[in-house]
Formats: C-alpha cells, sequence, structure tokens
C-alpha cells in the first residue's frame, strides 16, 4: 500500500513542516484514501513555550493504580487525592504536591482544564478528579476565577453536572451549544484539508485556547474510540480544541490519522498544554468513545501522569489493548474488511465489530511531529502503587 | 391580574406557573388526563436551544432559551408576542407571580418582567449564574446561585431580605414551605434553612453534589443526588429515612403524587419509588440518559429524555411515546388538550 501523508504548514512553531509516511501498523489492512493535504495555519510570531509539548519531562509516564479507588463505580475523592499528589512529585521529584504544581502554573496565569464529557454520564473525566486539580491549581496561587473548565459541547458538560460538583468561583465554559454554532472560535487559526468533498474544509481553534488560556491542563478519559483506536491526550486536546472535527472519519475510513497530531503541534495550542492527566477510574475497552453500556467499561482504577502526550497515549493503547485481548475482542489495529459493520447497534453490542479501521497510528504519527515519544524503549514508565 | 394570596399554587387547568407546576413540586398531579398527542398543532423556532422548562398562563407560554431571550408565545396562534432580552444566556425555567415573570441568567441577573408587555419591572444579581429557577413565596423570591448562595428579595420590588452561603455552588432549585425551604447544594448536601430569616436549620451529607430539585410532602423531603441514591429525609430534622440506589448520579427532580415519587437517573432508567418505605414500585427504562424531570397527570407519568413517553404510574407500563426531531430533555407542561414542550434544538412544540 501507498500511503504518503503530507503536511504543509505555515505556522507549526519549532514542529516539523512535512509529515512523509506515517506507515500504519495493522492486521489484513486494505487500501485506504491517501491522507490529503493539511494546510495549517497558526498564529504567526508566537514563541514556542519550553513547557509545551512534549513538556518538561519527555517520555516520562507515572502510572497510578489503587482499587480501592473507585468501588461500585464512585470515585473516592479521598484516594484519588493522594494518587495525585504523589504522582505529581514522582512526575517533578519535587518534595511536595504544592512543588510539583508551582512546575507547571504561575499565579497570574488563566489555566484551562480540558475535560472529556463526550461519554458522560458513563465515563467521562471524573469530577472527583478535577477537584483535587482545581485544588493543587489554586495551591499554586491561581485564584478560582482564573481557572476555566471547558470542553467543546456545553450539553455534554451539563449531563455530566460538573456546574455543580466543581467549586464555585471556578468558570465552566462549554465553546458552543451545538454543531452549527462557530461563534466560540478563532479565525486566524485553522487547520484546513478536504478529506471526503465537505463543503467546509477548515477547522477552526477555540478563541478561549487561542486568545484566552495561558495554560492548559489536559483530563482525558481512557477510551477505545471507533475512528482513532483510542482517545487519550492527544485526540481530548486536539478534537477538543479545533471545531468540525467529525469531517475526518466517514464509514468506514478515518483520517484522524494525522489530523490529530497535526492539530496538537498547532501554537499556541502546543505550547500551553503543559501537563496531561489521564482518568483511568474507567476504562472504556469497546463502543467508545460514547458507550453507556456498563460490560465494555472496566473501573480500572488508574491514573496516568505526565507531560508527554504521546507516551502516555502510548501506555493506554496497550492498556486498552490488554483489554480487549483478555476479553476476546480483536485489537484496535483490526483492519479486516470483515469486521466493519455500518449497524450502529451491532458495533455497540458486538466488541469483533467496528464502524471504521480505526487509526491508532495517528499516536506514532504525533511523535513524529515531535510531541512526544512512541517507542516504548525511550519511555520512562513508572509504576508506582498509591500508598 | 393582582397576586393571589397564594400565587404559585396549581391554579385552572390550563395554568403552569412554575418548574413542575406549581409550588408543590407535584409536577401536574390531578384530575387531568394526559392527552395521546397525535400531531402538532404548531412548532416555533426560537433560534438558541433551549436548557429550561416552558411555564403557562393565560394562554401565554413563557420560554427561556440560550439565546438570553424570555420569549411570550400566544398558544393559540402560536406565534410569538414579545420577547425580552437578558444579559446573557438563560438556563433558569421562568415562575409566574401574578403578572410578574421571573428568571435569573448566567451574568447572575435576576430579573421581574412584566408578563403582558415585556417590560422589566425590577432586577437583582447574584455573583455568579443562576440556573435554578426563582420560587416566589410569602411575599418573598428565593432562588440559588453558583456563587454559594441562597437569596431571599423581595417580590415587588427586588429588594434584598436576606442572603446564605452554603458549601458549594447551587443549581437545584428550593422548596419552600411555610417556615423553612429545602435545597439542594454542590458540596452534597441537603439544607433546610428557615424562610424568614437564612438561618440553617440543618445539612444533611449524601455522598456527591445534588443537581436535583428537592420535593416535599408531608413531613418528608425527597431529593435526588449525584451519589446515584434518591434520598428520603425528614422535614424537621433532615434525618434520612431511607435511600434508594439507582445505576448513575440523580440529576432529574422528583414528582410526587400520592405515596409514589418518580424520578429519573442518568442510567435512563425512571424509578417509581413508595415514599413512605422507600420500596421500587416499578422501573421503566427511558431513553439512554435521564437528566429532566417527570411530571404527573390524571395517572400518568410524562417523561422527555430523547422523545417524549408516558407511563402509567400504577404499573409503569409505557402507555405511549411522541418521537420528535432533536434532543429534548426538559419538562414538558401538561394541559387537558395540548402538551407543550422545548427542546435542545431551540424548537417549542405543542401537541395534541
Amino acid at each position: 500500500m501507498d500511503r504518503r501523508t503530507f503536511l504543509q504548514a505555515t505556522c507549526l512553531g519549532s514542529a516539523s513542516l512535512l509529515l512523509d509516511g506515517i506507515v500504519p501498523i495493522s492486521n489484513c489492512d486494505v487500501l485506504s484514501p491517501a491522507a490529503p493535504l493539511i494546510h495549517v495555519q497558526g498564529i504567526a510570531d508566537y514563541k514556542p513555550s519550553p513547557l509545551g509539548m512534549p513538556g518538561l519531562f519527555p517520555g516520562r509516564v507515572v502510572e497510578l493504580f489503587e482499587p480501592t479507588s473507585i468501588v461500585h463505580n464512585r470515585v473516592s475523592q479521598l484516594v484519588v487525592k493522594r494518587m495525585l499528589e504523589q504522582g505529581m512529585q514522582e512526575l517533578t521529584g519535587e518534595k511536595s504536591a504544592k512543588a510539583a504544581w508551582a512546575r507547571f502554573v504561575e499565579p497570574n496565569d488563566v489555566v484551562g482544564i480540558k475535560i472529556n464529557p463526550s461519554g458522560a454520564p458513563a465515563c467521562c473525566s471524573s469530577p472527583e478528579i478535577l477537584r483535587e486539580i482545581i485544588a493543587g491549581v489554586q495551591g499554586a496561587g491561581v485564584p478560582a476565577r482564573n481557572i476555566v473548565v471547558y470542553d467543546r459541547y456545553s450539553y455534554e458538560i451539563d449531563i455530566g453536572s460538573y456546574q455543580t460538583l466543581l467549586p464555585a468561583g471556578v468558570r465552566i465554559v462549554g465553546i458552543q451549544e451545538g454543531f452549527a454554532d462557530h461563534s466560540g472560535y478563532d479565525d486566524r487559526v485553522y487547520c484546513q484539508a478536504n478529506f471526503f468533498g465537505e463543503w467546509e474544509t477548515r477547522s477552526y481553534m477555540a478563541s478561549l485556547v487561542s486568545r484566552e488560556l495561558t495554560k492548559i491542563i489536559n483530563v482525558p478519559t481512557m477510551k477505545d474510540h471507533s475512528a482513532s483506536g483510542v482517545t487519550g491526550c492527544l485526540k481530548n486536546l486536539g478534537y477538543g480544541a479545533f471545531n468540525n472535527v467529525a469531517r475526518s472519519h466517514q464509514a468506514p475510513f478515518s483520517f484522524t490519522s494525522p489530523l490529530i497530531g497535526v492539530m496538537c503541534s498547532v501554537e499556541p495550542l502546543r505550547s500551553k498544554a503543559v501537563l496531561h492527566i489521564m482518568d483511568g477510574m474507567r476504562q472504556v475497552w469497546h463502543g467508545g468513545p460514547l458507550t453507556q453500556l456498563p460490560g465494555f467499561i472496566f473501573q480500572a482504577g488508574t491514573l496516568l501522569i505526565g507531560t508527554d502526550p504521546v507516551a502516555i497515549d502510548s501506555i493506554e493503547l496497550r492498556s486498552i489493548e490488554k483489554k480487549r485481548e483478555k476479553e476476546g475482542a480483536p485489537s484496535v489495529w483490526e483492519h479486516d474488511p470483515k469486521s466493519i459493520t455500518s449497524d450502529g447497534s451491532e458495533f455497540l453490542h458486538n466488541s469483533s465489530k467496528n464502524l471504521f479501521y480505526r487509526q491508532p497510528g495517528h499516536i506514532v504519527a504525533a511523535g513524529k511531529l515531535g510531541l512526544g515519544m512512541a517507542d516504548k524503549k525511550q519511555i520512562d514508565h513508572r509504576v508506582i502503587s498509591a500508598s | 391580574m393582582e397576586p393571589s394570596a397564594n400565587p404559585t399554587s396549581s391554579g385552572p387547568e390550563n395554568e403552569w406557573p412554575t418548574l413542575l407546576c406549581d409550588n408543590s413540586r407535584s409536577g401536574g398531579q390531578g384530575a387531568v388526563s394526559v392527552p395521546r398527542p397525535t400531531r402538532v398543532r404548531w412548532q416555533i423556532r426560537m433560534g438558541k436551544s433551549i436548557r429550561s422548562a416552558p411555564v403557562l398562563r393565560n394562554g401565554i407560554l413563557y420560554v427561556t432559551s440560550l439565546g438570553g431571550n424570555l420569549h411570550a408565545i400566544d398558544v393559540k396562534r402560536g406565534r410569538q408576542i414579545w420577547q425580552f432580552r437578558a444579559a446573557d444566556q438563560i438556563h433558569s425555567t421562568p415562575s409566574l407571580y401574578g403578572n410578574n415573570v421571573l428568571f435569573g441568567c448566567d451574568a447572575g441577573k435576576v430579573y421581574s418582567v412584566d408578563g403582558n408587555s415585556g417590560k422589566l419591572l425590577w432586577e437583582t444579581i447574584a455573583a455568579d449564574e443562576v440556573w435554578s429557577s426563582p420560587v416566589v413565596h410569602g411575599g418573598a423570591v428565593y432562588f440559588g446561585s453558583a456563587d454559594g448562595n441562597i437569596y431571599a428579595v423581595h417580590a415587588d420590588g427586588g429588594k434584598p431580605r436576606w442572603v446564605r452561603e452554603l458549601g458549594g455552588r447551587i443549581y437545584s432549585t428550593p422548596f419552600v414551605a411555610e417556615q423553612q425551604i429545602y435545597v439542594g447544594c454542590g458540596d452534597g448536601k441537603i439544607y433546610s434553612l428557615e424562610s424568614s430569616t437564612g438561618k440553617i436549620l440543618w445539612g444533611t451529607e449524601t455522598g456527591n453534589g445534588i443537581d436535583s430539585s428537592p420535593a416535599v410532602i408531608e413531613n418528608t423531603v425527597v431529593v435526588g443526588s449525584e451519589d446515584f441514591f434518591v434520598y428520603a429525609l425528614d422535614t424537621n430534622s433532615g434525618k434520612i429515612r431511607w435511600k434508594y440506589e439507582t445505576g448513575l448520579g440523580i440529576s432529574s427532580s422528583p414528582a410526587l403524587a400520592g405515596d409514589i415519587a418518580v424520578i429519573g437517573s442518568k442510567n435512563g432508567s425512571l424509578y417509581a419509588l413508595s415514599i413512605s418505605s422507600g420500596e421500587l414500585r416499578w422501573k421503566a427504562q427511558a431513553g439512554d440518559v435521564i437528566t429532566s424531570s417527570p411530571v404527573i397527570s390524571g395517572g400518568v407519568v410524562c417523561i422527555q429524555s430523547g422523545e417524549t413517553q408516558a407511563f402509567d404510574l400504577a404499573s409503569g407500563r409505557l402507555i405511549w411515546e411522541a418521537r420528535l426531531g432533536g434532543a429534548v430533555q426538559a419538562v414538558p407542561v401538561l394541559t387537558k388538550d395540548v402538551i407543550y414542550l422545548a427542546g435542545n434544538d431551540g424548537e417549542v412544540y405543542a401537541l395534541e
């Protein structure tokens, strides 16, 4: 198969200007259409931050597992507090959680916390973890009014009841009200490509991200994804900052690779995303990102913390693959045409079926853009049990 | 129209002045049976998404929208009569007090607007967004805010009476009785406050924040929590009488009829529980997710959770369902002839 992907970039900061030859690893691969040229327009003259991806600790991933962190599908506030403090200290080498948080945020920052409510209510960023992140950010001197918990769709935030469950003073923002609401996006920053002949070929960055926030803490969930293989740090960040992203996948084909990594590499998103805390309290191993079926949602009781989204997503991918294998489900790399269905209900209930040829290669592709390390040998994977 | 002695109690059969019909939070219980709708009488688009419930009085349906407008709709013609522009998006369900239409907005303002003309009568302000519905009782308006405070202001003029800080954000609409008010809070507690002073009488902890708006019948408060449980508490002491576990968090508010409380859970199930014992009477699947509140009328439970469904109150049997375009998670208004619905897509429907 001749699959060559090209990236044309004008303002990627220090990222690669040309991405060539992303080769998906797959079983029984099918001939997918070639990815089109992606034109990227970032903010001109934006000075990249040293805290930007892959951040202060490239390749380092702290994994914490504590079975009591989720019991009967309820997340323990006390246990996740302990896990997060321990994980932040392990990541940074600091002696206190306060000092660890201060490595990433300063009192004059406007800190965005990018949640993933898309699987709400069954699997979404846990309010318990968000409360501890907010406490950590406040502990570093950032006032509540300068903390913005956000996602693209306000109705998904509503289903998760984040407004009620998070501390007073913190802003909770849904960037758009529905699919047709484009008012919250910045026309200076976009990715442009024609994937399937769509009439709107641009995806714009949210103004909140491009103009208002100075730092972003990314809080993805741990889920498989019918188009991208998994949804983790990279997809939560990129597809949660730009609009009009569903056009990148049209059954059964998906251009989530390379688009996810490309979007994450656009300035100022790349520089502002300084920390990634993956909520693995629940792990969706099939039916993601929207499944509500408890049978496909494993209560994993895990946190993954790091500054390198590629390394974290690589660990996540292995974890989901392991779980799928244990459950008798095919790999997310499976590209056998027999695995594809156009029946949404069949996909939701049968873990051997999928709507798309998944593209987990987006993680490696993001690594090639300099966003982090996908090679297992280069990942400093620190597994610790919360004490 | 002058305010009556009990201005927001359930009135004529075609009135629905507050969230869940009236201040008893009955959800419309009464003899009026809910008709099986066979057609759309009219449909009107409000431009932006609607996250609140409509209210109805004197042939005018009042609807708030995320576009920041309060819309007054003539229900006979299905036409807008006027609209009032607020300072920000509106998530708050309006409530009617005499000729006043009261509602909050995301900028923290609470407005009183003339129900006939749409002119501003007064406004007051909290420090953060007001999603709860203002409740009028005894000449006072009570509402909660995301700033963590419960406010009481004079119904005529909006001057402050008292403010009480609770432990978290407040999205729950208070239930106001003669001496006490009851409200859920983001800190996970259900509170009772003295209605005249705002003094906290008791606060009972649940396992997570409370989005749900409580309802009271006799000496029992019923409310759902994000900790997955439905709670019944003693109105005087706050002592938990029973709690019932559902499959996921609860932001739906209970509708009460006789000894039955009906409430939805985010796991998509509708639960009917005995108020006296907490026993499950029946459970029905009403969608993938329920965040809206059921209403009860004429022995029928009506819920909007994606589609509109009616269940038999006694058995939980599905009686009818109406499929509309778009996501609809709101509280319908039930009248003798017509059901009024508002949806996330910004459409308002009259079904008959």
